[in-house]
C-alpha cells in the first residue's frame, strides 16, 4: 500500500518548492520528487535587446541571497562575449568578493538549519557565531562590491573602482581576526551535525558531481556540448508534477548531476563522503577555504593597479559563457552581444542542477527525513525557475523552443 | 530661533600659521578636521578638494592633513560632497568619516542618517559634520561668467574670492576688485531661492565669516559630538577663541542676515506653493514658526 506525502512548500529555504514522496507501509520513501513551484521571473527576456551593461544589473536581482554569483556570472559572460581580458587586480577583487560572499552565504544556511541541528542550550551561541561571521564577511562585500546586497561596482570589463590602501589593510586585519572565530564556528557546526545522529547513508545518491573550480569558477571546464535541457514533463514520471513544475531539467552527459560545495570538494579536493552529513561538513569546510583565499588576495592586492579594461561594446555575436561557483553550486550565464545589444541571454543556475537530484536523494529512508535531505542542498528556488505557465486553467507550460525565458 | 539650536557661539581661528595662510577666514573647517584626524576622532574626511580645473572643486576623500589642507579655502561653486560619502565609506573604508557641508548638504546628510535607504551601513559612519555658512551657491559656469563680466578679470588670474561687506571680492596678483553682491543675483542656482538655512543649523559645528572680523570665523557649536571635538581642539591649543561681538557687526548681523535669507526664501516658497510647484518645505501657513527650517 503506497501513500503519498506532500510537503508544500518546503520550508527554510529560498523560494517555493514542493516535495512529493511516495512511501510504503513503514513510511519509507520509495519515490521522491522535488520540484520548483516559484512563479517565473522572465529576467532573461527583460535583458534581451538592451545594452550589455543592463544584464548584470538586472540579473543580480534574480535573488537577494546570492546576488554576487549572478552578478559575476553575468559580467563574465559579457566579458567572454566581448572578448575582454580583465586586469589582474579586477580578477582578484572579483575573487575576493565571491570568497567573502561564500562565507556569508554558508553562514546564512547554517542559520536556516539551526533548528534542525542545534540543541536549545547552544542555540544562542550558534546564532551569535553565525551573526559575527556574517557581519565581517558582509563588510568585505560592502567595500569591494560597493553594495552589500546587489553589488554596484562589478562591471563588464573589470570593476568600477579599486579599493584604497586603507581599506585593504583594514579588511586584511578584520579577516585575520575572523579566522580563529571561523575555525571555532566550523568545528561547532561539524560537531553539531555529528551529534544530531542522522542515519548513515541518508541523502546518498549516485549522481556525478559537477564543478568547474575550487572556489571561483572556470568557463573552460564547462563543456556546452555535453549539456542538454529537457522539460519537466518528460523528466517526472508523474504527469501532474510535470505540468506544475516551474523549472527545466538540465542534464550533463544526459544525466542529472549534483552541484555545490560537496561537489566542488569531491572534484577538486578528493572529498569522498556523500549524503546529508557530508553536505553540511563540506559546506562548513569550504568557509575556511574561502576565508583563507580572501586573506591571501588581500595580502597581494595592488590597490594602485588599474581594474578596468578597454573594450569595444559592439560585440560580434560570440556566445559568451560565465561560469561561477556560487555557494549553492555552479552558476552559468550565457550571453551574446551584437550591435551593442544583448541578442541572447540564458542562466543555468545552481539549484536547477540540483532539483532532479534532490528528490531521489530522499529515497530509502523515513519520510520524516525528507526535509532534512532537501535542506542539506541549500536550495534556492527563485533563480531556478525557468519555464512559463501559459494557461492558468490547466497550468500547461509554454512550448519547447520558448523554454529559455 | 533663526540661528538654529546651539550650545555655544564664539569667534575662533586656527592657531596653525600654515592653515591661517591658506584658509578663507579663521580656518576652522580645515583646523578642526586636521585636529580630529590627528586625534583619531575621524579617520578621513570628505572635502571639496582641488580638481584639474582652477576654482572648480571636486568632492575628495582626504586621508591626511596635507590632503585636507589642499582643500582649504572657499570655492564659490558647487561641490557635491554627499556624492562622495558612499565611496568614502566603501572603497576608502572609512569608519569614522568627517565631512564639510553647506546647509543643503547638511540637511541631506541628516536625512540620510534618519532614513538610511540605499545607504545602509554608510550614513552611520559619519562621525563629524562641519557645516559652513552659505547665502547662495553658483554653478561653475555662472561663476565664470559673472567674474569675467562684472569684475572684468580673466578667470584664470583669480587668486582668491570672498564675500563680505555686501560685496563680492576678487583678488588677483596685483588687484583687488569688488562689485556689489546684489549683482550676482540671478546667477545662483534656483534651489538657493527656497533655502531656509544660512548657518547649517543641523551640523555638529557650523562656521562662517558673517559676524566675524577679518581672519576670524563665527562658530556655533551645536551637538554633543561637536562640543567634545571643539573643546578638545581648544584645550590642545589648535584653536583660539575670542568672544563674539554682540553688536551691529557681530551677532546682530548674523541674526539679521539669517532672518532675511529665511524671509526671502519663505516668500518664494509660498509663491511656488501657490503655483502648485513642488517645494520640499512647508508653506508659511502650514507651520507654527514661519521661519523654521522645515
Amino acid at each position: 500500500m503506497s501513500e503519498k506525502i506532500v510537503i508544500s512548500p518546503t520550508s527554510r529555504q529560498e523560494g517555493h518548492a514542493e516535495l512529493v514522496m511516495e512511501v510504503d507501509d513503514e513510511g519509507i520513501v520509495t519515490k521522491g520528487r522535488y520540484f520548483s513551484i516559484t512563479p517565473v521571473r522572465g529576467l532573461e527576456k527583460i535583458v534581451t535587446g538592451k545594452s550589455p551593461e543592463t544584464a548584470p544589473v538586472i540579473t543580480q536581482r534574480i535573488c537577494g541571497v546570492c546576488p554576487i554569483p549572478h552578478t559575476l556570472a553575468s559580467v563574465e559572460a559579457m566579458d567572454d562575449s566581448l572578448d575582454i581580458e580583465i586586469p589582474k587586480a579586477a580578477r582578484q577583487l572579483r575573487e575576493l568578493l565571491l570568497a567573502a560572499h561564500d562565507v556569508n552565504s554558508h553562514a546564512i544556511h547554517q542559520f536556516l538549519i539551526a533548528q534542525d541541528i542545534v540543541p536549545a542550550d547552544l542555540m544562542v551561541t550558534a546564532i551569535n557565531s553565525v551573526s559575527e561571521i556574517r557581519k565581517n564577511a558582509q563588510y568585505v562585500v560592502d567595500m569591494v562590491g560597493g553594495e552589500g546586497i546587489h553589488p554596484s561596482d562589478v562591471r563588464i570589463g573589470g570593476m568600477a573602482k579599486n579599493i584604497s590602501e586603507v581599506a585593504r589593510k583594514r579588511l586584511y586585519a578584520r579577516l585575520k581576526a575572523l579566522q580563529p572565530k571561523l575555525d571555532a564556528h566550523v568545528e561547532l557546526i561539524i560537531g553539531l551535525v555529528a551529534d544530531k545522529g542522522f542515519p548513515e547513508g541518508l541523502g546518498v545518491h549516485n549522481q556525478k558531481p559537477l564543478a568547474t573550480d575550487v572556489l571561483y569558477g572556470d568557463r573552460t571546464k564547462f563543456e556546452l556540448d555535453r549539456f542538454t535541457e529537457i522539460l519537466p514533463e518528460s523528466w517526472y514520471d508523474d504527469p501532474e508534477i510535470g505540468k506544475r513544475a516551474c523549472s527545466t531539467i538540465p542534464l550533463y552527459d544526459g544525466r542529472s548531476v549534483e552541484v555545490g560545495p560537496r561537489a566542488r570538494m569531491e572534484v577538486f579536493q578528493g572529498f569522498k563522503d556523500k549524503g546529508v552529513v557530508a553536505q553540511h561538513v563540506a559546506r562548513a569546510l569550504e568557509m575556511k577555504t574561502a576565508l583563507s583565499k580572501a586573506i591571501d588576495i588581500l595580502a597581494e592586492l595592488d590597490t594602485s593597479a588599474p581594474v578596468m579594461a578597454d573594450y569595444d561594446i559592439r560585440g560580434t555575436n560570440k556566445l559568451g559563457v560565465g561560469a561561477i561557483e556560487g555557494p549553492r553550486g555552479m552558476d552559468i550565464h550565457m550571453a551574446q552581444v551584437k550591435d551593442a545589444k544583448t541578442q541572447f541571454y540564458s542562466c543555468l543556475v545552481p539549484t536547477t542542477w540540483n532539483i532532479p537530484t534532490m528528490g531521489p536523494a530522499t529515497e530509502g529512508f523515513h519520510h520524516d527525513f525528507g526535509p532534512h535531505v532537501i535542506r542539506a542542498y541549500d536550495p534556492c528556488l527563485s533563480c531556478a525557475t525557468h519555464v512559463i505557465v501559459v494557461d492558468d486553467e490547466d497550468r500547461s507550460i509554454i512550448k519547447n523552443e520558448m523554454v529559455r525565458i | 530661533m533663526v540661528l538654529g539650536t546651539y550650545k555655544q557661539i564664539t569667534l575662533a581661528r586656527s592657531t596653525d600659521k600654515q592653515i591661517q595662510k591658506i584658509s578663507q577666514d579663521g580656518g576652522i573647517a580645515t583646523g578642526l578636521l586636521c585636529f580630529a584626524l590627528d586625534e583619531k576622532i575621524i579617520d578621513g574626511a570628505v572635502v571639496a578638494g582641488p580638481s584639474d580645473e582652477m576654482w572648480k572643486p571636486e568632492p575628495t576623500v582626504a586621508l591626511s592633513s596635507d590632503e585636507i589642507m589642499a582643500a582649504a579655502g572657499t570655492k564659490y561653486t558647487l561641490s557635491p560632497n554627499m556624492w562622495m560619502v558612499k565611496e568614502a565609506v566603501r572603497q576608502y573604508g572609512l569608519e569614522k568619516a568627517g565631512i564639510v557641508t553647506i546647509p543643503c548638504q547638511t540637511m541631506g546628510l541628516r536625512k540620510m542618517q534618519s532614513y538610511p535607504i540605499g545607504v545602509r551601513f554608510v550614513a552611520d559612519k559619519i562621525a563629524l559634520d562641519i557645516g559652513i555658512c552659505c547665502t547662495e551657491n553658483f554653478p561653475f559656469e555662472s561663476l565664470k561668467t559673472f567674474i569675467s563680466a562684472k569684475a572684468g578679470v580673466n578667470f584664470d588670474l583669480v587668486e582668491k574670492m570672498d564675500i563680505g561687506k555686501g560685496k563680492f571680492w576678487v583678488k588677483t596678483q596685483d588687484d583687488m576688485i569688488s562689485f556689489p553682491i546684489k549683482e550676482t543675483h540671478g546667477y545662483e542656482q534656483s534651489g538657493c531661492k527656497v533655502c531656509l538655512d544660512l548657518v547649517s543649523e543641523l551640523s555638529d559645528i557650523s562656521t562662517g565669516s558673517i559676524g566675524a572680523p577679518d581672519d576670524w570665523s563665527a562658530v556655533q557649536v551645536r551637538t554633543d559630538i561637536g562640543e567634545t571635538v571643539f573643546n578638545k581642539a581648544v584645550d590642545a591649543g589648535a584653536i583660539e577663541l575670542k568672544p563674539i561681538d554682540e553688536g551691529k557687526f557681530g551677532l546682530e548681523m548674523l541674526t539679521r542676515l539669517s532672518k532675511s535669507k529665511k524671509e526671502k526664501a519663505m516668500k518664494e516658497i509660498d509663491r511656488r506653493k501657490e503655483l502648485g510647484l513642488p517645494v520640499p518645505y512647508k508653506a508659511s501657513s502650514e507651520k507654527e514658526d514661519p521661519l523654521a527650517n522645515v
